[in-house]
């Protein structure tokens, strides 16, 4: 799912901030999840909770995802097309 | 490093977060999800994790933090804290102390731990523990927990290994490091508000401004404003409002309910305003908040008695008289605004007056969101979709709403719970959550408040169950339905959505049935007149009424509303004088109303009439019912689709042929043909009834078929209602409507007679 419908159907707080040269998308899953991981796999990030995987698709356009998850919130940073 | 303290969004506000602009984030080298310690006023401080900025903070240097953290670190609103990374180690064990009141049997540690996990805690901090349930449920407050001591000490998270354990000592007793609020100042922060932020704006910049930086005004050469009277329907946040600035502000803080103080000796009540405001200036800055100020401040002429006037009078000096007020700031709220004496309604007693309207749909999504904060929500709700669906609720309306879905959840597992024992468990109150049907069952039963007295049931019937009159439903959409779900084609073709439709036709052609889909299906406000129900036999009250509707609908907008039979109250002007002229008045109303100087948004009237050639013309021009559709006698196809809306759910028999029934009932009219389906089924169930025994109905009731022959029967007793001619007529009408310009009609209406 993309971030929006990511958004809606789950519970979390999940915004996206358009920056003059990045978008940055946020994802707050809470602290409980202590061993959270996170990848970036052909567009898609990969989120692994302790019992939960959770899958965004990012947009077509952004090439360079970066991504990092810090107590429970996720950043997705993507470098805006020129 | 040294930032600037704003409010978080309401939607992000309750979970610790701390949304700092980048610029300085990248200063302080951090990453979003790291821990800072936000440190204010004296010792205090607070914990977030650092969340986004939004993008148009950037470079600003703000952080962003809810009611909560800036309680816990005892600032406001545009103060400067310190923020530092806090260095943060997991905690191994917590301790933590309940209020004594408080009785919940079994072991809550890993209910506190599910609750708490991943904040960032320290001794001494009271943390609010959302219980959604218990003794504090129902006034939404959350239980203070008091951190009675932690392993390792200092800033400690707790994550899924830390123990909890429960302290034996109450919180009360425990030595709490800052201290409580104030007494009587309320305990309401900004994000509390929701979709009222210019509102509230304005309101900060009238008594923030002047209380923190009186030498901003002074440098001006102006006096700060003095007073602000806040006015809108009842429950839209009024005094909420003002209990949130009381709270915000470090102010003394003095409240007058109106009647309160009225008293039965001469002049006291007098002196009781008095006593209050010397109380206020003694304490300044303070703010005077006084709630239903038309209660005390009403118009002196139309007061009733001797002591109501000289209150008044005392109020006004006391406001702006010869002493000096100081730095006292008066607030009121009202919901009568016109029934205020106009001498307080000026510059130097109240500067400025704020509207509180009924909240859009963000508003109220807003609101949704600070209400449901601390429930524990299924999964799949999804606020916008009750954002949308709820138009005309105010904020009380909308927290209602809330609390009866909790309340939906409580009463599913009301059985389980054993209301004899002294405590609940700690498991049940686990396992509650709001459902999507909590809220849909709650929805049903919830009116916006302002819509109470010309609410009607929004009627169950859809597009669906209009057979036929293809054209005209498509007319009907394009006028309500598309300015509503597409405003943004309207935006861009600078155009305006019809005020009004018109339909006409003859008697039983579905009229009324077409109105009944259109404000089911608009999803808008649905308010139904029936024309002479407006009529009274006072002067002018007959005008009144019009005048009544028209503003209901205007606060509750997006409305429709519908006037059946509006030829009782728009008929032509100038024909007959015999009631002195109360029906002229009434349509010239009407008239002004429709277009006047006051712009109708979002409301939209429908108006059905068999009789549209007696209409005042001055109402069917453009701008006022500016669509006429003629909803016509249906024809072979149109019968035979209402033939199969009405016969959908009857048990017909295989030699029973739409088409051939379409084809036998030329003339018939909608309410024609759902005659003769009733009485097909009733010759069905007449034959059924008289030959089957009693006793075997059950079994055999299953077997009964509406045959060609019952159908035959009642058409022989049901008669066309609608006279070729009288078609003929209605068919003339359109063509004139269509041509000229319905003034001249002079000819048509003798067609008629």
């Amino acid at each position: 799912m993309t971030l929006e419908q990511f958004t809606r159907e789950e519970g979390q707080v999940a915004r996206r901030y358009e920056y003059e040269d990045s978008t940055v998308m946020a994802v707050d899953f809470g602290t409980e999840e202590a061993d959270a991981s996170v990848d970036v796999v052909d567009g898609t990030v990969i989120v692994v909770l302790a019992d939960d995987q959770y899958e965004i698709e990012l947009p077509e356009t952004a090439e360079n995802a970066h991504t990092f998850m810090k107590n429970g919130v996720l950043t997705v940073e993507l470098e805006e097309e020129l | 490093m040294k930032l600037t303290v704003k409010p978080l969004k309401q939607k992000d506000a309750g979970r610790g977060l701390a949304a700092i602009d980048r610029v300085s984030m990248n200063e302080l080298d951090l990453e979003n999800g790291d821990y800072i310690v936000i440190k204010g006023k004296g010792d205090s401080q607070a914990v977030a994790r650092v969340w986004p900025g939004y993008p148009e903070d950037e470079g600003r240097g703000i952080v962003r933090i809810d009611g909560r953290l800036r309680q816990e670190a005892d600032v406001g609103i545009d103060d400067n804290v310190t923020i530092e990374p806090a260095d943060v180690k997991p905690a191994t064990s917590v301790t933590v102390a309940l209020p004594q009141n408080l009785r919940i049997r079994g072991d809550i540690g890993p209910l506190v731990r599910d609750k708490l996990s991943g904040q960032a805690v320290t001794e001494g901090q009271t943390v609010p523990f959302s219980l959604s349930f218990g003794p504090m449920a129902s006034s939404g407050q959350s239980v203070p927990l008091k951190i009675a001591s932690t392993s390792p000490s200092g800033t400690v998270v707790i994550t899924d290994s830390t123990s909890i354990e429960i302290s034996e000592t109450p919180a009360e007793q425990v030595q709490s490091g800052g201290g409580a609020s104030a007494e009587g100042v309320p305990n309401v922060a900004y994000e509390d508000i929701g979709g009222l932020d210019d509102e509230l704006d304005q309101v900060r910049e009238m008594i923030e401004l002047p209380m923190r930086h009186p030498e901003l005004f002074q440098q001006l050469g102006i006096e700060p404003p003095k007073g602000v009277l806040l006015h809108g329907p009842p429950g839209t946040g009024k005094t909420l409002m003002a209990k949130a600035v009381a709270n915000e502000i470090d102010a003394h803080f003095e409240t007058i309910s109106g009647p309160e103080i009225m008293s039965k000796y001469y002049g006291e009540s007098e002196e009781q305003l008095r006593e209050v405001f010397e109380e206020a200036e003694e304490n300044a800055p303070s703010i005077i908040f006084i709630d239903e100020l038309d209660s005390i401040a009403a118009k002196r002429e139309e007061a009733g008695g001797d002591v109501e006037r000289r209150v008044v009078a005392q109020l006004l000096s006391l406001m702006d008289g010869l002493e000096e007020r100081g730095r006292v700031t008066v607030i009121a709220a009202t919901n009568r605004v016109d029934a205020i004496d106009p001498a307080l309604r000026r510059g130097g007693r109240f500067d400025r007056e704020i509207e509180i309207g009924v909240p859009d749909k963000e508003g109220r999504k807003e609101i949704l969101q600070v209400h449901t904060r601390g429930m524990p929500l299924h999964e799949g709700i999804d606020l916008d979709q009750y954002a949308e669906s709820t138009h005309g609720f105010v904020g009380a309306d909308l927290e209602s709403l809330a609390r009866e879905s909790a309340m939906n959840a409580l009463r599913r597992i009301r059985p389980e719970l054993d209301l004899e024992s002294e405590e609940i468990d700690a498991d049940v109150l686990d396992s509650l959550e709001v459902s999507e049907r909590d809220f849909k069952e709650a929805l049903k039963g919830i009116q916006p408040s302002a819509m109470r007295e010309v609410f009607v049931e929004v009627p169950d019937v859809t597009w669906n169950d209009v057979g036929g009159l293809g054209e005209t439903k498509e007319q009907l959409r394009e006028t309500i339905q598309w300015p509503l779900d597409y405003p943004e084609v309207f935006e861009q073709m600078d155009m305006q959505a019809a005020k009004g439709v018109l339909m006409y036709g003859p008697p039983g052609t579905g009229k009324t049935l077409l109105a009944k889909a259109v404000a089911n299906e608009a999803q808008s406000n649905f308010i139904s007149i029936k024309g002479p129900e407006l009529l009274n036999k006072y002067v002018g009250e007959s005008e009144k009424g019009v005048r009544e509707v028209f503003e209901k609908a205007r606060s509750n907008a997006p409305t429709v509303i519908f006037f059946d039979e509006i030829d009782s109250i728009a008929g032509e002007r100038g024909q007959r004088q015999g009631d002195s002229g109360v029906g002229e008045r009434v349509v010239s109303q009407l008239l002004t109303e429709l277009d006047g100087l006051e712009e109708l948004e979002d409301v939209v009237v429908i108006a059905t009439t068999n009789r549209p050639d007696l209409i005042d013309s001055a109402l069917l021009r453009p701008g006022r019912l500016d669509r006429h559709v003629h909803v016509p006698v249906p024809d072979e196809d149109a019968r035979k689709a209402i033939f199969d809306v009405h016969t959908r759910n009857k048990p017909l028999a295989e030699s029973v042929d739409l088409e051939w029934l379409a084809s036998r009932t030329d003339g018939y009219v909608g309410a024609d043909i759902e005659a003769v389906c009733r009485e097909a089924s009733m010759a069905a169930s007449r034959e059924f009834i008289n030959s089957v025994d009693p006793e075997d109905m059950d079994d055999t009731i299953g077997n009964v078929r509406i045959s060609r022959e019952h159908f035959e029967t009642a058409l022989e007793e049901v008669n066309p209602s609608v006279a070729p001619e009288t078609r003929e007529q209605y068919e003339d009408l359109e063509e004139e409507f269509q041509q000229a310009e319905p003034g001249q009609d002079e000819q048509l209406g003798r067609t008629f007679q």
